[in-house]
């Protein structure tokens, strides 16, 4: 479903000169799998996410969403991806309903086909008294139940959530987990990025550990942590980073390779 | 193209705009409140207003000749237009105050005594000045400078101490009368009444009026003090005519009789001809901005835009539609504006009625046919600014930035503005084409409403469409805007201007960037600016035979250091390959040999064309233009150094700017073609006069076409040096080749003024523009293996600069 081979993204910044946020990225995602991206701030993880949702071109390397090249075929991709990160807000003078009418219109959604979807979704998250509420007007969690709606309003095959729980209080970060988590039963491919470990040991299938724009290791959580001797996930994530720095202030080459 | 995407976007705008309360508030209630408001205010202002009383000073007033020209401490009320503002100045006279000091309460009348005591000081001040001012004038004509100069610092002194104690002591007006006026001018009168016209009125004694103009209390009071003296004088002659049994006639032989063909309705005309394109711009500017800043920059500032930018619509889509919502509201905003000022202006005026406004006329609204016209060139106007708004609204990190932008743009269209409400400056077929003057300018004739009307239509055609040209060129400005993504994601991130120096001596390219070949434009027109003062004082007070060669070492100098210097200077200091940046590459002879036949072929061409459009189009070439090209047709001068300030060091030096620095710095976009358009529009620019700038843009087309195809500079030096050489040594070329046997259908001599001008032909035009069309499509065809190449590399390292990791 989401096919990611050798991605690489370099831009130039007053401060560094020229930067890679990304080099040579490769993985794959399946339909029904939640695949985590694990990293520190700045690793690389909204701009690899950003070239998957098209927004961004990458400098080199090939992405392949439910069967369209990101570069070739921009609208077929983000046709068929639902994104959600926190820089996706919601407007402040629409209501719950009219936001998330509106992005379905803009999927071409025939009128019928979206009311009842819409009434189905509104349902589904509970956002029924929410309905009638300027964006301006709704709390945090509302706002995020509104993008999580906005995300699926499509049922898109293939769902993108960049640290979707940052910023969230412990309640509502819960209600986004078990809703994501309700989306993989219902045999979405879905790609999930996040700084929190806890997340990653609860929902992912597989992890690819992300760090100055190079995934250093990947695989499923336990074999992560067999194959480093590390039963515990905070601790591998440490060592990887850690032992990866070393490399480069020693200018090692040998990086462990990703996937 | 999905319209359907577009309207989504346009009725989500629109609707999210009209629940904004402030987009409503300065679209909407501002208009329809602030005109009826401000009316309201004036009527109140001209209510409470009153002039403060000023205060007249008239020293020797017994001598004063019937009739009374003062009536107790007032101008005589009859002398006034309006009687009622000879309460405004508070007359002093030496005469009041001895005769009636008893009558007026005692303040007052020591007051009035100090005021007088202080004027009559002045007395010998004022006949000093009056000595004086005429020796200055002999000393001027007698030519002696030094005199001159300490009688005129004289002259200051007593001005400077007699303004200073009237100011002091209140008098704005101080009247010096004469002794003895009274009775010379009854001698005088029954002299003329005996019928002595024989008698010579040699230096009769003159009334004396001190008033200091640069104040204007004083200014003010002396205005009606000639109003009341002059009536008052009329009436002293008008007794001397009757009393010498003169008709009253007498004065004034011709007296003619004045008739205004104006009717009510042309003069309101003329009112509404100057506000209504002045308030259209200001208000399609100002309607365009704020909606167009919460639609670019607002979106990003709240975090939207990424939202909207992973729905399936595109950026073109999303900017078309957002586009549209602006010019809904810009041009919501102008109308609004004009219909409330309009029937607010009627109305207020209709009130006034009798009063002093009454003057301006009946200021009916303009009919219905120019009401239509105003709508209609609404349209352009705002499309334009609501485009040049979104793409600077794009632009901006945040909405204060987006606010920060408003004023240059509307400084612009406020310049803009000024020069079309000028009454001299009428619609041309060149300022037809020109943006904001042309749809301006053909509503200030439209409103005017003359009887020529149905030649303004005319202007309709050109005006609509190169607006529609203009206003796609910002939507595409905008749109492009949209797709960069160092834009749409640049993070608010502090300036630094030393950060930002080591960044450009740091992270060199071998070639300039985008930004860094719109800098080096920027420096050449600056110094060209600076220049100008130079080279206007290096040939003053020359001889008149030294000028032409002056003008020619300075046309060298400035191709050198103006315009050769910046560019090479910075490709030194701001690029790691010069020999890239300046394309100093061996062409292949082709190029050569392209430039070579095309330079001759294109030169016919081009001048005819110019020429053509000189008499039809562009304006008259300024004088000053015109001296700065006339060495270049002098005989007198030697041909080689005329060919080497006209042809040889412009074909140089503006080659390696335009076609080297500047160039190389746009080809970065990785888009040739605009990279081509953009140098030659510059290169065009640069020229100053339109004339030049039309022809050096379209030269500077095939010039950019042969750097990039050759991928060398050295056809373009050829091509240029060659152009410019054709043109000096077609008018230094004896008549005679030209009248002979081969040439004489091809080339006709005409005779302008002294000198001779070779015309082309017909024939030998039809020749050129075959050549040069094959020519040209050649080179536009040609293999652009290079191109691909460089548009490749160029997009790896540039289009990604300033995207944020995350």
């Amino acid at each position: 479903m989401i096919e990611v081979s050798d991605l690489s993204k370099s831009f130039v910044d007053l401060k560094r000169g020229a930067v890679t946020a990304l080099e040579r990225v490769s993985f794959e995602v399946q339909p029904g799998e939640i695949y985590g991206l694990l990293g520190p701030n700045g690793a690389g993880k909204t701009t690899c996410l950003r070239i998957l949702s098209t927004v961004l071109q990458p400098t080199s390397g090939r992405a392949v969403i439910a069967g369209y090249d990101v570069t070739e075929h921009p609208q077929e991709v983000r046709a068929s991806i639902g994104f959600m990160s926190g820089n996706t807000g919601i407007y402040d003078r629409m209501t719950a309903w009219e936001m998330v009418e509106y992005y379905g219109r803009l999927y071409g959604i025939d009128e019928p086909t979206l009311q009842s979807r819409l009434e189905d979704i509104f349902e589904t998250l509970q956002m029924n008294e929410i309905r009638d509420l300027l964006g301006s007007k709704m709390s945090t969690g509302m706002k995020q139940k509104v993008s999580i709606a906005r995300t699926i309003v499509h049922d898109p095959p293939v769902l993108i959530f960049d640290e979707p729980t940052s910023g969230l209080d412990v309640l509502v970060a819960r209600a986004v987990l078990q809703a994501i988590e309700y989306l993989k039963g219902q045999g979405k491919c879905i790609i999930f990025s996040t700084h929190i470990m806890r997340e990653v040991e609860k929902l992912c299938d597989r992890v690819a550990v992300i760090h100055k724009g190079r995934i250093l290791d990947s695989g499923t959580v336990e074999e992560l942590e067999s194959r480093h001797n590390q039963p515990d996930m905070e601790e591998l994530f440490f060592e990887l980073i850690q032992r990866h720095d070393e490399e480069l202030v020693h200018g090692g080459v040998g990086i462990a390779e990703g996937v | 193209m999905n319209w359907n995407n577009v309207k989504l976007v346009f009725l989500r705008e629109v609707r999210d705009q009209l629940r904004d309360r402030r987009t409503l508030f300065m679209v909407a209630v501002l208009p329809l409140l602030l005109y009826p408001a401000l009316g309201l205010g004036m009527l109140q202002m001209t209510l409470l207003f009153q002039e403060q009383t000023r205060t007249v000073v008239i020293l020797g007033a017994d001598d004063l000749p019937p009739p009374p020209l003062v009536d107790g401490d007032r101008f005589d009320a009859q002398f006034f237009e309006f009687p009622s503002d000879s309460d405004k100045l508070r007359v002093v006279t030496d005469a009041t105050t001895t005769a009636e000091l008893h009558d007026v309460d005692l303040g007052q009348g020591e007051s009035d005594a100090e005021v007088v005591s202080v004027a009559d000081q002045l007395r010998g001040q004022v006949n000093d000045l009056v000595r004086l001012e005429k020796e200055v004038e002999s000393a001027r004509e007698g030519g002696d400078a030094v005199e001159q100069e300490v009688l005129d610092a004289r002259v200051a002194a007593i001005k400077g101490e007699v303004g200073e104690a009237m100011s002091t002591a209140g008098i704005q007006v101080l009247i010096l009368v004469p002794e003895g006026l009274k009775q010379h001018i009854a001698e005088m009168n029954t002299n003329l009444a005996d019928g002595q016209q024989d008698m010579l009125d040699v230096n009769p004694p003159r009334l004396q009026i001190v008033r200091n103009s640069a104040d204007e209390k004083s200014l003010m009071a002396y205005r009606r003090v000639r109003e009341a003296v002059g009536n008052w004088e009329d009436q002293l002659l008008q007794e001397r005519l009757a009393s010498a049994q003169l008709p009253e006639s007498f004065p004034d032989p011709v007296n003619p009789d004045q008739i205004d063909l104006a009717r009510d309705q042309q003069l309101a005309a003329n009112v509404w001809s100057k506000l209504f394109p002045a308030m259209l711009i200001v208000m399609a500017v100002t309607g365009a901005f704020y909606p167009a800043v919460d639609l670019g920059a607002g979106e990003k500032e709240r975090g939207t835009m990424e939202t909207l930018l992973i729905s399936p619509a595109t950026r073109t889509q999303i900017v078309i539609g957002k586009f549209l919502t602006v010019l809904l509201f810009s041009m919501g905003t102008a109308l609004l504006n004009l219909a409330s000022m309009g029937f607010t202006g009627k109305y207020m005026l209709s009130i006034a009625g009798a009063g002093q406004m009454s003057k301006l006329g009946d200021v009916a609204l303009p009919p219905l046919t120019s009401m239509m016209w105003v709508v209609v060139l609404a349209v352009p106007l705002a499309a334009l600014f609501s485009s040049l708004s979104l793409g600077l609204a794009m632009f901006a990190r945040s909405s204060k930035e987006g606010q920060y932008y408003l004023t240059p743009l509307l400084m612009v269209t406020m310049g803009i503005t000024v020069f079309c409400l000028s009454p001299a400056v009428e619609i041309t077929p060149f300022y037809s084409v020109m943006p904001v003057m042309g749809p301006a300018l053909l509503l200030k004739a439209m409103l005017l409403a003359n009887a020529e009307v149905s030649s303004l239509y005319w202007y309709a055609v050109p005006v609509l469409l190169t607006s529609v040209g203009y206003c796609a060129l910002g939507l595409w400005w905008a749109i492009e805007q949209f797709q960069r993504e160092d834009i749409l994601f640049r993070e608010s991130e502090q300036f630094d201007l030393s950060l930002w120096v080591k960044h450009l001596l740091r992270d060199k390219d071998p070639t300039p960037s985008f930004a860094e070949a719109g800098i080096c434009f920027g420096m050449i027109m600056l110094l060209q600016l600076v220049a100008m003062r130079f080279m206007g004082g290096a040939i003053l007070g020359l001889a008149e035979e030294q000028v032409p060669l002056r003008m020619m070492q300075l046309l060298m100098i400035q191709q050198l250091a103006i315009i050769a210097t910046p560019a090479l200077m910075m490709g030194v200091m701001l690029t790691t390959s010069f020999r890239k940046t300046f394309k100093l590459y061996w062409p292949s002879l082709k190029f050569l040999a392209a430039a070579a036949v095309l330079a001759p072929v294109l030169h016919p061409l081009t001048v005819e064309l110019s020429q053509f459009l000189g008499q039809h189009f562009f304006p008259q070439l300024p004088e000053s233009a015109q001296k700065a090209i006339a060495p270049m047709l002098d005989a007198n001068q030697p041909w080689w150094l005329v060919l080497l300030a006209f042809s040889i060091a412009p074909g140089i030096c503006e080659e390696l700017a335009f076609r080297g620095f500047i160039l190389s710095g746009f080809s970065r976009s990785g888009r040739m073609g605009l990279a081509i358009v953009m140098s030659s529009v510059l290169f065009g620019v640069m020229h100053m006069f339109p004339q030049q700038v039309f022809n050096a843009a379209l030269l500077g087309l095939v010039l950019g076409l042969l750097a990039v195809r050759s991928n060398s500079l050295l056809p373009g030096i050829l091509f240029h040096i060659m152009y410019n050489g054709i043109e000096v040594m077609r008018n230094r070329i004896d008549p005679g080749f030209w009248t002979s046997a081969p040439m004489d259908w091809l080339v006709t001599v005409e005779a302008v003024g002294e000198q001779t001008q070779v015309r082309y032909d017909w024939p030998l035009l039809a020749i050129c523009g075959v050549i040069a069309s094959i020519l040209i499509t050649w080179l536009v065809r040609h293999g652009s293996v290079f191109c691909e190449d460089s548009v490749k590399k160029s997009s790896d390292s540039d289009a990604l600069s300033g995207a944020t990791p995350a």
